[in-house]
């Protein structure tokens, strides 16, 4: 056996399943506490990657630190959306329906509005440390890798601590569990709920940002990062942050390991029959569904 | 009949002939300047939408031209064209459509090659003329009579001048093993074709033939593989997400072999502008180049740099227009607009095009028309043949800056 592969592979599948899950975690809460499928939650992550490239040819400024502006940029632009666009369909009888209709006009949308300011042109986001690895023994460790796998574990315990520690997130727990009893208790579930969503689409935009340093992008990306969305939530259960965070290493980590033993061809057809065999037996997710 | 009654009639009469006359007059003026009108669709959204947006504005630039010079057989030409959003299902829809619903004079071809492929049978069965870049020698192979590879972007030829010119290096410093890693589509597997034969032509062991579904998620564990068994040719044959995710990978592994041949991603010009010099000395193929001697490139190259500050025009912009420039050849030569007297017109007689001088086959394609590219110092030299070379090749690559 290869274990210089098998353990090259593993450690950057699992380096590339945490930036899925950074990116998954929000569309995971909106998903779990407000029964809203956010289909544009992609999107966002886009605008943010677009965001984040046009800051580092433009000024240089580093794509981390370009979070610090397009963090609070698209928590802003997520409060607007929701309190305009979201609000007024959560008294749909179908929810779940409605919203996926709504958020695929958004995302269409938004990709569009992506297109006439940023043309079609693939990108990369190349700073001066992407081609940069270091050693340990024979095992390279990329640094944009390892830099998306360091984000992710700071977006993952930040929205975590959030929830359990503080007013606002225990605020966004008690809406999810007992809606009608939490606004007994004075808890304003339209605020809350804006907060849940901004605070998942600003999320969105560290996963675009982690996603634009391992991938290049496009004005269409969104839709096939969508399908990492889907899988780290079906896989991590709806709602649970630690579970979609589990979720994304889980994929990296299938993905990692099929590239070492398996012809490449098949990576597609394990993971996606993996996914049909959760589906099959745990239909709510590896993990307990739960904020 | 009275004097005055005659000269009533002859007058009447004198008046309806000059109605007539003016009518007719009027009606053949209308009929002069009633647009040509070329229809189909294009993938201006989604996945190829920057090569799509490029092909639309070479075509645009042959109808703008076409039209300076006083149009095709006399009447100006205009487009219909519709946004397939990079999706083959759509591709055909909207080729029937602007078959049967609009009714198009012409059309043009579509890309990419799994949408090119898909609409030839629609053309052959409405029995309409399709200049395009056809895709693999497969889609050329199915008997229809109404699609044309103008010049085509033919997977199977794609390497030839690459392999050419190895040939004309000295076999001991040739590489002796290579690492084939392409993507699982038609595309792809037309690109292996020249590399299989060609590799055992040159006595060039295939060490790793791997194939991969896109999108990509990591080339890391490919070029690890590829380090470990000693590889010093890396064929990777995909597209430009896939492409650059295996030339970082290589380089942040210091995998750096004598040669890498890229299939399609290196020729757009997002390559070089993104990867900047790491997207250097990669070799490719083309059956079009804006250096190329043929007249008319020189007009292109000028139009792109004074419209979009660039040297030389895109590939995909001339591909848009030099399909258009056999088109209307085809359509000028049967002087008609009947699909099947343009068909054996274009059959039977040479075209000169931007490509270069075209004659068709029975299959709709000429004879093999390819030039081995390398890209040095951002720009993608022609390097074979030697009748067209722009800059030496450079072998073995330099190691990564």
């Amino acid at each position: 056996m290869n274990l210089v592969l098998v353990f090259q592979s593993l450690i950057s599948g699992i380096m590339m399943g945490a930036v899925y899950a950074l990116l998954g975690i929000g569309f995971s809460l909106t998903w779990g506490v407000m029964k809203v499928i956010n289909v544009s939650h992609a999107t966002f992550g886009l605008i943010a990657a677009f965001v984040a490239y046009t800051l580092f040819k433009v000024f240089g400024m580093d794509p981390v630190a370009s979070l610090a502006v397009t963090l609070p940029s698209l928590f802003g632009l997520g409060c607007l959306v929701y309190w305009f666009l979201i609000n007024p369909i959560t008294r749909a009888k179908a929810v779940i329906v409605s919203s996926m209709i709504l958020t695929f006009g958004i995302a269409i949308i938004l990709e569009n509005l992506i297109l006439l300011v940023w043309g079609a042109d693939p990108r990369l986001l190349t700073t001066s440390y992407t081609n940069k690895v270091f050693a340990i023994g024979p095992l390279y460790f990329q640094y944009p890798r390892v830099l998306g796998f360091l984000m992710a574990v700071v977006g993952v315990t930040a929205i975590q601590l959030f929830l359990k520690r503080t007013l606002t997130g225990k605020a966004v727990r008690a809406a999810w569990q007992q809606s009608e009893a939490s606004q007994l208790c004075g808890i304003n579930l339209k605020k809350i709920s804006m907060i849940t969503f901004g605070l998942a689409v600003a999320s969105a935009g560290a996963g675009g940002v982690g996603m634009a340093m391992l991938y290049s992008f496009e004005p269409h990306s969104h839709n096939l990062w969508l399908i990492y969305l889907f899988l780290v939530v079906i896989v991590g259960g709806v709602g649970n942050i630690l579970g979609a965070a589990a979720g994304g290493m889980l994929i990296g980590v299938i993905t990692g390991l099929s590239m070492a033993f398996l012809p490449y061809q098949w990576i597609n057809v394990l993971t996606f029959g993996l996914l049909m065999l959760i589906l099959i037996f745990r239909p709510h997710g590896l993990f307990r569904s739960e904020v | 009949m009275t004097s005055r009654r005659k000269g009533f009639i002859t007058m009447s009469g004198k008046l309806l002939g000059t109605i007539l006359m003016v009518l007719l007059m009027c009606w053949t003026v209308n009929a002069a300047e009633k647009p040509i009108v070329i229809g189909g669709s294009l993938p201006l959204t989604g996945q190829f939408a920057e090569t799509g947006q490029w092909i639309e504005r070479g075509m645009k630039f042959w109808a703008k031209e076409t039209n300076e010079k006083g149009g095709l057989l006399g009447r100006p030409v205009e487009f219909k064209i519709y946004d397939d959003e990079s999706n083959v299902n759509k591709a055909v829809t909207y080729a029937e459509k602007a078959i049967t619903v609009d009714k198009v004079d012409l059309l043009f071809g579509g890309y990419p090659g799994t949408a090119a492929r898909a609409v030839m049978p629609v053309v052959e069965k409405h029995k309409f003329v399709y200049v395009s870049m056809g895709g693999h020698m497969k889609s050329f192979e199915q008997g229809y009579t109404y699609s044309f590879g103008g010049p085509p972007l033919m997977g199977e030829w794609w390497y030839e001048g690459f392999f050419q010119w190895l040939e004309t290096v000295p076999a001991d410093q040739r590489p002796k093993r290579a690492a084939v890693y392409t993507m699982n589509n038609p595309i792809g597997a037309s690109l292996t074709e020249s590399i299989i034969i060609w590799t055992k032509k040159l006595g060039i062991e295939i060490a790793i033939d791997e194939k991969y579904n896109l999108p990509l998620p990591d080339a890391t564990p490919l070029i690890v593989k590829a380090k470990q068994m000693d590889c010093d040719l890396l064929c990777s044959n995909g597209v430009f997400a896939d492409g650059v995710m295996t030339i970082r990978a290589a380089k942040a592994l210091g995998y750096n072999p004598k040669a890498i041949v890229q299939g399609i991603g290196s020729v757009v010009p997002a390559w070089s502008k993104e990867l900047g010099p790491d997207g250097d000395y990669v070799f490719s193929g083309t059956s079009l180049h804006d250096k190329l001697k043929f007249p008319g490139n020189d007009k292109l190259n000028a139009f792109v740099k004074k419209e979009y500050q660039i040297d030389g025009y895109p590939m995909y912009f001339g591909f848009g227009y030099v399909w258009m420039q056999t088109l209307s050849q085809g359509v000028e030569g049967a002087k008609s607009l009947d699909q099947t007297k343009i068909r054996d017109w274009l059959k039977s007689n040479k075209v000169d095009t931007i490509a270069g001088p075209m004659k068709f086959t029975d299959k709709g394609i000429p004879d093999p028309i390819n030039f081995c590219t390398q890209v040095i110092n951002g720009h993608a030299e022609l390097i074979w043949p030697p009748e067209v070379r722009t800059a030496n090749p450079v072998y073995p690559k330099p190691a990564w800056k």
